[in-house]
This record gives structure tokens, C-alpha cells and sequence, in this order.
């Protein structure tokens, strides 16, 4: 039963014998080919689309493709050929305009050829690997006309002359222009390039070489920048006009290179009106103009950038190095902030902002501004004057923009640490003689301090805000428990914690009898409160109001130092004291006192002392009696000391030596810390991060680093390694 | 039977030689260990039991050099004596038997051979450094002063780095930024005249960890040779 077998079925397909002409493909062709020529004719309102297609189709499928391909190429080579010649024929200006009409034609009648054969694009091209009609159409075009002997260098010539004659100004038809150009991007990309780009962009390189030659001979630099602005611009906008997208970045690339590149050096050093010049006369629009044209080629912006810093460490240096400056210190510290505003405003405004100008900028002011090493001093001594009068009557908000701005030329400063030493030593002074215009302003400037440095480094600051406080609590009381002596306050005392205040180790000198009582008083009282305390009067630190009647019962306040307050009062008992009694009877030191009798005998105006004989310095020899005649228009006298604001020679020099002195154990630490962690390291690395821990306080110079490793190789803290030199290892 | 005594005999005798020989080699020893001890005597101060910096005197001359020599200081190295200028009993006994010598005529033809020890690179090292210590002379003295350095300078490295011990000893001295000198400093001195060709300095690098007072060194021989 399962032996049977299944059967296949076969349905074989219906054969139709068609008998074909012999003369089929002929005749056939040759109504195709009528057509054609029609169609090049204009004359193609009589086909009929639906005939034509059918004997295409026939033919194709009766398989006279081949008959059909050769015969639509020879055909509409002859044509191409006939329309060369009439396009050949067409003079002068009307040369474009007879080929775009005729590509217009070629690519109407193109596109009827192609719907007509549409059976044989698909099917005979496709399996034969031949050119597809449309394609097959613009090769042919490209061939018999765009590349005809007689067109192709006429055509080009003729591009160009236009392209030039728009260059000098003058209108040329723009929308002709474009259909050319996409006439020759329809041919295929190479065709662009290799018939017109290509040649243009040559052609365009040596109009500019010659013109930019030209420009630069006779232009000033911003002049010069202008124009080379403007034919960017133009070309630019040529592109968006008439030219293939993609050859913007070409054509711009020549314009920059011939006009910006190659002259670069020249344009930024040319004389008088050069970037210095730009610089020096803040000509915002022409740095902008130069940054944006030089941003476009390699090193361009490396070049102004380049250029700016040189320029600004020199002028840096002559303005940090000018002995005139030196003189006054809040000019030099005014000066280095307008400098920066100068530059801050043309990075802002010209340069886009750019990071890597700031950080030249930075790195030049940096440079300058430790060229002096005064500059710390100075840049304190601002702030002091500032917070001393400079900011009365200013608001808030600019107080904090000029605190800020010193803050900013603060970062620059390598010796920090410096800084901190001044800027103690003027609040110092500020606190203690009542100076300070605003609490606000000064605080205001410790936080910024403490946020730039950190805490240790505002520490002390901050304790002598704290004295300040507590001093006033201590006089409440003082006052409080002593009521005998009323409500005037006769002595003021300001309590310093050593350590806090940049105190010097003084000789305390002789108060008067009067002074004396009262500062026992409030010893007793003060380390009645405060056990385990010690006190010791910084007589060369106060300052007291007296009393004083003169001659003709003029009676004035007198403002003085403490110094010169016990002078004064030896007065009530004598009418006449040599230098050496004053001396012995007070025992100030003797530069103080000299300075301090100067100031009350010799300084016009304030001569509440008369000194024999007459003259400008105090001598050993000399006698002093109070001066009779003295007068004022003033109820209250100001004596000040004579005393020079900026520090002596051997002054800075001590505080110099006290600030290296400073830095010996935190170099010392710094390079303990680095070891204790790392066990092994080898002296450049040391050196590296001992520089990177203290960057922040000051500079530590490698040598002196070096000198503290040795000390402390010599201390036992550190060993060299037996073998490898460089190494030192950690000893714990 | 005779025979037998006589080996016994000859055995006897055999014990008897080895200990004979045992007692003459340790007789021998310990009169060697004599002769050195009077020697030592000979030349010891007789209160402080000590060879005292006159009897080292003394010693030189019978040894025919010189108190500064350096054969001196090898000598103390070999003893590794610890104050400059004294050799104990204890010291004295261990240079001289390392040196094989009991007598004072052995001992000044050792000397020699002593040098050539020395100076041999394995030993050299330590003796340089040892030449250092040995100038320390206060307890927890640390360093020698330039004076002092510049003698043992010339006297330790002079023979072999003469060039560069005079200009050092010239720097040393017109110099002002230090007043003594310490081990660390000191053995770099040898390690440079070793590894630095001179005078052109040309593999110096002043960025390597050379102790300052080298650095320094280096910038005034460049600022003489300009």
C-alpha cells in the first residue's frame, strides 16, 4: 500500500511564436530616432510618449538594446556637436549666456530621451553594465562641449575674468554665474574642480600675493586689516553667491594665507602702528580685528600672544624698576592696577576673552611684579593707605572692588610671606593709632586673605582684631573697679598678645610720676583678673593728648607719641633741659628721642619746643626750652613724628633676614612631611614638592631648600642613599 | 717486648710533641703577644696607660715617617683607633696583629703592604670616611673645621687627585659661607674628585643632589677659568 508512488506534475509555460521582421529593428530605430531629433528641435509636441515608449520597449525586449544604446549615443553626439558650434559661434558676452541656454535645452530634451527609453535604463543598462541615459547624457555634454578644444579654455578664461572684474568692483550677472557653476557641479565634482576651482583658486592666490604686496607697502596696520577683512568677507560671500559650498574653506584658506600669514610678522611689527601700537593706544577694533584674522592661520594667535607678552614685561619692568616710582609707593601700586585694567579690558573687548591671552597676561604680571622684591611692601603700603583715608566717602561696593583688585595683584606675589610681615607691621599701626576708616574694609580684606592663603596665614591678623576687642572689655573693667578715678579716662590701655603683633623687644623708658601711678594701678588690676601673665609697657607703641598753655596764655590740645609726652611733662618742672638731661630723666633710646625732640623743636608749625642752637638736626650738645611764641590756628595740634613711611635701608634688611629666617623650619617641615611619606625620594622630586607645598606662602628658592636638606642630613633626619646618590632616604 | 715498649715510648713521645708542639705555637703566640705588649709599653705614657700623642711621636721617629704622614693615619685606621692622637693596649694589639709585626723593624716594613691596602678601592672608602671621624674629637662633634679638612684633604686625597685637592683647598679657604665642614660634605668631596672629570666639570649637573658647597665650588672654578 505505501509502495505508491507520488507523481510530479509539470505545467509547461505557453510558448507565443512571434515571426519577426527582419527590417523590425531597423524601422523601429529609425522612428526612435526621428524623435530625437524632434525633441532637439523643439519640436516634440507631436510624439507621442505612449508610441514611443512601446518601441522602445520592443526593441529591447525583441533584444536590440545594443542597436538602441549605439544608436542614442551617436545620435545625440551629433546634435552636441552641432550645439558646440552655435555655442562656439556666440561672441563675446554672450558666450555664458548661449551655453546656459543650451545646457537648459540639452537637459529638458534629456529628460524626455530618458523617460522614453525608461524600459532600457532599467533593464538592458543595469545587465550590461553601461552608462544609465541621464549620466550617459551629461558625459556626452561634458565631452562635445565642456571639454571641446574651442569651449574649455574659453569657458574657464571667461569665469575668471568675471570673478576678477567682480573683485575690482565692478556688477557682473551673478544668476548666470551660478548656473554655469552648477552647470559644471551637475557634471560631477571632478568637473568643478578640475575646470574651474582649481584654476581660481590659483588665479585668486596670485591676486592677492600681488595685492596684499601692494596693501602692505602703502597701509598702516589697522588699515591693512580692513581691507584683508573685507576680501575675506567678499569672498566669502562669492561663495554663498555662486561658488559650491565646499570650496569656502579653499578660497578662504588662500585669502588668509597670502594675506595674513605671509605677512604676520610684518603686520605685527610694523612701525608706529603695529600691535604694540594697537596696545598702547587701546584700539580695541583694530585688535579685535587682528585676533579674528589671525585666529584663521596656524600660530597666528601664539604670534600676537607672543608679541603682547614681550611687550608687556618690558613696559612691566620699566614700571617696577623706575626709581622715580619707588618714591611713592600707592602711585606704583595705582599704576600696576591700571595696567592690568588696561589689559583686562582689551582681553574682554578684543580678544574674545580668550584663556590663553589671561593666562599670559598673568604669567607677564607675575614676572614683573617679583622683579621688585619691594613689591610686597608696596602692595601692603597701598592697602594701608587706602584703609587709612583712601577709601572715605567711598561705597561699599567699590571698596570691596578695589580690595579685590589688590587681591589680585596679591596672587601674583611669589613672597607671600613678605606680605604678611608689612601688612602686620601697617595694620599694627593702623589698629593701634585708631586709624582705620572702616572695620568693615579691613575685615572684609583678612577673609579674603584667609580664603586665598588659609588659615595660618591669617591667624595672627585675626588675634590682633581679637586684642583690640578684649582691650576695651579690659578698660570697662578696669574703670569699673577703680571709680576714684572718675569718668576720664586718663590712661587707655591696649593689651597685645606677644607673638600676635610685630612688637620689637624695647626699652621701656622712664614715665612720668603721674603716668606711672596709674599704669601700676592697672598692672594690679590686670593680673588680678589675669594670673600667670606678664605685662610690659611698648612705650614706643603710644601715643597721649596733653594739655599745654603757652606764652600768651594760649592753651592748646597737643597730640603726641608717648616719647614725646614724657619730654614735654620734664618741662613743667624746668624751663631749660640740655639733651643730656632729657636723656637721663626719661631714658627713650637715642634715635627715638632724637627723632622725637626733631619733630617737637624743628618741624614748622609744630614747634611747641625751641632748641639752641637753631637748626635742623638734634645734636648732644643742644638745650631746649618751651617755646613761648608758639602758635596755632588749631585748638588741638597734631605732633607727629618724623618718621620715614617706607622702611630704612637697615630696616628692610632686617625684616628681609626675618623673613628668611621664617622660612628655614617651614622648608625644614615641608621636607620632613614629604619624607615621612614617601621614605625614598630623589632630590628633584623633593625639591618639586617642597616648591608645590609652600608655593602659596613664597618661593622657595631650590638652594636654600637644598642647604636645609643638608642641615637636616647633618641632623640625622635624612641619609643619601649608599648607591644611588640622589636618593635621600627618611631616617625615623 | 722492647719493641713495644719503644712504640710506647715513640707513642708517648708523639703525644707528648703534639703537646709540645700545642704549647710552643701558643708560647709562641703569647710572646708574640708579649713582644707587642712591650713594645706598646715602650712607647705608652706610664700614668694613663695610654699611647699618648708623644709617644706617638716617638714611635714616628723609630719608624722613620713623619707624624703627619698618612701612613700614620693608616696606621690608626688599621688599629681602628677611636681618639685622634691615643692608641690604646686593645687597639694597639689589633692593628699589629693584623698587620702580622711584633717588632718595630716588622712593623715599619709592613707599612708598605699597609698602603696598598688602603688604597685599594674596597678599603679606600672607608678609610676617607674614617680620616674624617678621626678629626672628631669633642663628644658630639659633628663637623671639622675648614683648617683641619684642608690638612687631611691633602693628606688623604692629595697623592691621587692633586689637581683637584688645591683647588679645593684654595675654594675652602677664600670662601666665607662656611666655617666647618661635615661628613656628608666631606665624603662628597671624594665622590666628586671619583666622578667628575675635572677641570672642564663637564658631567656636573648642579640639579643632582651634589652637597651646595660643591655647586658652589663649581661656579667659582668656572668664573676663575673665564
Amino acid at each position: 500500500m505505501s509502495n505508491q508512488k507520488k507523481r510530479n506534475f509539470q505545467i509547461e509555460a505557453f510558448k507565443h511564436r512571434v515571426v519577426v521582421d527582419p527590417k523590425y529593428a531597423e524601422k523601429t530605430w529609425n522612428i526612435l530616432e526621428h524623435a530625437i531629433h524632434e525633441i532637439y528641435n523643439h519640436n516634440a509636441s507631436g510624439l507621442s510618449f505612449e508610441e514611443l515608449y512601446r518601441n522602445a520597449y520592443n526593441m529591447v525586449l525583441h533584444k536590440f538594446g545594443d542597436k538602441l544604446y549605439s544608436g542614442l549615443v551617436t545620435t545625440m553626439t551629433l546634435h552636441l556637436k552641432e550645439i558646440s558650434k552655435s555655442i562656439e559661434a556666440a561672441q563675446g558676452g554672450l558666450f555664458l549666456e548661449e551655453l546656459n541656454r543650451k545646457w537648459n535645452d540639452h537637459n529638458k530634451a534629456l529628460q524626455m530621451i530618458r523617460d522614453i527609453l525608461m524600459y532600457m535604463d532599467r533593464t538592458y543598462i543595469p545587465s550590461t553594465h553601461k552608462t544609465p541615459v541621464h549620466e550617459l547624457g551629461l558625459n556626452l555634454w561634458r565631452d562635445n562641449i565642456i571639454r571641446c578644444n574651442k569651449i574649455q579654455t574659453r569657458l574657464l578664461n571667461t569665469l575668471l575674468e568675471l570673478v576678477q572684474r567682480e573683485r575690482t568692483g565692478e556688477v557682473i550677472n551673478r544668476g548666470l554665474m551660478r548656473n554655469i557653476i552648477k552647470m559644471l557641479m551637475d557634471l560631477g565634482s571632478s568637473v568643478y574642480q578640475e575646470d574651474f576651482e582649481k584654476p581660481f583658486l590659483e588665479v585668486s592666490a596670485e591676486f592677492y600675493r600681488g595685492e596684499s604686496q601692494a596693501f602692505i607697502e602703502c597701509c598702516d596696520c589697522g588699515e591693512y586689516l580692513k581691507k584683508a577683512e573685507r576680501r575675506l568677507n567678499e569672498e566669502m560671500e562669492r561663495v554663498t553667491h555662486y561658488l559650491d559650498a565646499k570650496s569656502e574653506e579653499k578660497i578662504t584658506n588662500v585669502v588668509e594665507k597670502e594675506m595674513i600669514a605671509n605677512h604676520m610678522l610684518r603686520l605685527v611689527h610694523m612701525e608706529n602702528s603695529g600691535l604694540v601700537n594697537m596696545l598702547l593706544d587701546d584700539k580695541y577694533e583694530d585688535l579685535g580685528r587682528m585676533y579674528n584674522l589671525f585666529r584663521r592661520v596656524p600660530n597666528g594667535l601664539l604670534t600676537i600672544r607672543e608679541v603682547m607678552t614681550s611687550h608687556l614685561r618690558e613696559t612691566g619692568k620699566q614700571l617696577v624698576s623706575d626709581p622715580e616710582r619707588l618714591k611713592d609707593p600707592v602711585e606704583f601700586v595705582q599704576r600696576l592696577l591700571d595696567e592690568k585694567d588696561k589689559y583686562d579690558n582689551i582681553i574682554s573687548s578684543a580678544f574674545n576673552n580668550d584663556k590663553t591671552f589671561q593666562n599670559a597676561l598673568n604669567s607677564s604680571f607675575e614676572y614683573f611684579i617679583n622683579l621688585n622684591p619691594r613689591s610686597p611692601e608696596f602692595i601692603s603700603l597701598f592697602v594701608d593707605d587706602k584703609l587709612r583715608k583712601g577709601l572715605k566717602g567711598v561705597t561699599e561696593e567699590d571698596v570691596e572692588t578695589i580690595l579685590d583688585k589688590v587681591m589680585m595683584l596679591f596672587r601674583y606675589l611669589q613672597e607671600k610671606d613678605v606680605f604678611e610681615k608689612y601688612y602686620k607691621q601697617h595694620l599694627a599701626k593702623r589698629l593701634l593709632s585708631g586709624k582705620t576708616v572702616s572695620d568693615d574694609a579691613e575685615r572684609s580684606l583678612i577673609v579674603k586673605l584667609k580664603t586665598e592663603c588659609g588659615y595660618q596665614f591669617t591667624s595672627k591678623l585675626e588675634g590682633m582684631f581679637t586684642d583690640m576687642k578684649t582691650s576695651q572689655d579690659t578698660m570697662q573693667g578696669f574703670y569699673a573697679s577703680h571709680p576714684e578715678l572718675g569718668d576720664s579716662r586718663t590712661l587707655v590701655v591696649q593689651v597685645l598678645t606677644t607673638g600676635s603683633w610685630p612688637t620689637q623687644p624695647s626699652v621701656t623708658c622712664n614715665l612720668p610720676a603721674e603716668m606711672s601711678v596709674l599704669c601700676e594701678k592697672f598692672r594690679s588690676y590686670y593680673l588680678g583678673t589675669h594670673t600667670g601673665r606678664r605685662l610690659s609697657w611698648q612705650t614706643n607703641m603710644g601715643t597721649a593728648d596733653i594739655k599745654a598753655s603757652f606764652g600768651k596764655g594760649q592753651k592748646h590740645e597737643l597730640n603726641v607719641s608717648t616719647y614725646q609726652m614724657c619730654v614735654l611733662m620734664l618741662f613743667n618742672n624746668s624751663d631749660r633741659l640740655s639733651y643730656k638731661e632729657i636723656e637721663q630723666a626719661t631714658d627713650i633710646p637715642a634715635p627715638d628721642l632724637k627723632r622725637c625732640l626733631q619733630s617737637m623743636a624743628c618741624v614748622k608749625g609744630k614747634n611747641v619746643l625751641r632748641k639752641e642752637p637753631m637748626s635742623k638736626d638734634i645734636g648732644e650738645d643742644d638745650a631746649f626750652f618751651v617755646n613761648d611764641k608758639f602758635t596755632s590756628k588749631f585748638y588741638k595740634v597734631k605732633i607727629g613724628t618724623v618718621v620715614a613711611q617706607k622702611e630704612s635701608e637697615p630696616e628692610k634688611q632686617e625684616t628681609r633676614q626675618r623673613v628668611e629666617e621664617d622660612r628655614k623650619p617651614q622648608i625644614e617641615a615641608a621636607v620632613v612631611r614629604i619624607m615621612k611619606s614617601r621614605r625614598v625620594l630623589d632630590h628633584n622630586n623633593v625639591i618639586a614638592e617642597v616648591t608645590k607645598q609652600l608655593q602659596s606662602r613664597f618661593l622657595a628658592n631650590p638652594t636654600v631648600i637644598k642647604k636645609r636638606i643638608e642641615s637636616l642630613i647633618e641632623r640625622d633626619f635624612l641619609e643619601r642613599d649608599n648607591v644611588d646618590r640622589k636618593l635621600y632616604r627618611y631616617l625615623a | 717486648m722492647r719493641r713495644c715498649v719503644s712504640r710506647k715510648t715513640g707513642q708517648t713521645n708523639s703525644t707528648e710533641a703534639t703537646d709540645l708542639f700545642r704549647s710552643a705555637s701558643s708560647k709562641a703566640s703569647s710572646k708574640e703577644m708579649e713582644r707587642t705588649d712591650n713594645l706598646f709599653y715602650s712607647y705608652a705614657n706610664k700614668s694613663s696607660g695610654l699611647i699618648d700623642p708623644e709617644g706617638i711621636e716617638s714611635l714616628c721617629s723609630d719608624l722613620e715617617v713623619n707624624h703627619t704622614d698618612v701612613r700614620i693615619l693608616m696606621l690608626a685606621w688599621k688599629m681602628k683607633a677611636e681618639k685622634q692622637g691615643y692608641f690604646t693596649l686593645e687597639e694597639w694589639r689589633r692593628g699589629l696583629k693584623g698587620l702580622r709585626v711584633d717588632t718595630i723593624n716588622k712593623l715599619k716594613k709592613a707599612l708598605p703592604e699597609l698602603e696598598k691596602e688602603v688604597r685599594r678601592p674596597s678599603n679606600f672608602a672607608e678609610f676617607y670616611s674614617y680620616g674624617f671621624r678621626y678629626c672628631l674629637t669633642e663628644e658630639k662633634q659633628k663637623s671639622v673645621d675648614i683648617e683641619s679638612v684642608c690638612e687631611l684633604l691633602d693628606l688623604v686625597l692629595g697623592s691621587q687627585f692633586r689637581a683637584q685637592v688645591d683647588y679645593l683647598i684654595e675654594y675652602l679657604k677664600v670662601q666665607t659661607d662656611y666655617k666647618v665642614i661635615n661628613l656628608d660634605q666631606w665624603m662628597g668631596f671624594y665622590r666628586f674628585c671619583n666622578e667628575i672629570s675635572f677641570p672642564d666639570f663637564s658631567n656636573y649637573d648642579p640639579n643632582l643632589a651634589w652637597p651646595l658647597i660643591l655647586d658652589n665650588f663649581v661656579e667659582w672654578m668656572k668664573e676663575k677659568q673665564t
